[in-house]
């Protein structure tokens, strides 16, 4: 069960965060130059050559691991015949609803997840109202909260499984 | 807390928890939370264990404190 990919796919989107991050701070660390006239409309920017390194890295990355994400999903769908798995659907690809008892640790999980964000959003607005931060610094919160989000889920999960299966 | 004897009857009647989660429809680790307690079963899957132990609920799961002797 552990080996779920609905139990591992937490940990996909942490790596996919963490992608992001880098590819957010080479982007945000550009030189940017925007043009706004009546007769000219053109933004630029330009990179140093470690932040381009992050950029292609990041990118580079992103397709590799999307790859092995989507033949991961193709892998799920084969063994499980009636719980197909889509990359597009809403419902997260997380919950376990074979049954009421993995309903059951959804939920737990879940409310852990919202308690967290209860707290941490208005402490994230209030860190954004006093602080005069950079575009990058903003981004950089707004991922932790999803790194987090993914983090409480996927111990949550792993706590009821591991108590199970040890 | 709701108490139980899945564990016990299961052994009994020589069922693994896949074997008794397939027999009424869900997955061994629902099996597994429930025999631990960390999880109080719907009135249909407490019919439907009971029914593959052939007693009635009551004999099987209980609430703290009203157990009969």
């Amino acid at each position: 069960m552990k080996k779920d990919f609905r139990v591992q796919y937490p940990l996909w989107q942490m790596a996919f965060i963490v992608m992001f991050g880098f590819l957010a701070f080479s982007v945000t660390s550009a030189t940017t130059e925007l043009i706004n006239s009546t007769d000219e409309f053109s933004y630029s920017f330009e990179l140093a050559g470690f932040e381009s390194l992050l950029l292609f890295g990041s990118i580079s990355l992103t397709f590799i691991l999307g790859a092995i994400f989507a033949s991961k999903i193709a892998k799920h769908n084969k063994q499980h015949l009636t719980q197909k798995l889509t990359m597009w659907q809403i419902r997260p690809l997380e919950f376990l609803e074979q049954d009421e008892g993995m309903t059951h640790i959804t939920r737990k999980a879940a409310q852990k997840v919202y308690t967290f964000f209860v707290w941490a959003l208005p402490v994230l607005t209030a860190i954004y109202l006093v602080f005069e931060l950079s575009r990058f610094w903003m981004i950089f919160g707004i991922l932790i909260l999803a790194l987090m989000q993914y983090i409480i889920y996927y111990l949550e999960i792993r706590k009821y499984l591991r108590e199970v299966e040890d | 807390m709701l108490h139980n004897r899945v564990k016990e009857l299961r052994a009994r009647f020589g069922f693994t928890q896949g074997d008794l989660g397939e027999r009424v429809g869900v997955t061994r680790q629902t099996i597994s939370f429930i025999e631990k307690g960390d999880f109080s079963p719907s009135v249909s899957l407490a019919l439907k264990i009971a029914r593959e132990f052939e007693i009635k609920v009551d004999e099987l799961f209980w609430l703290e404190g009203d157990r009969k002797t």
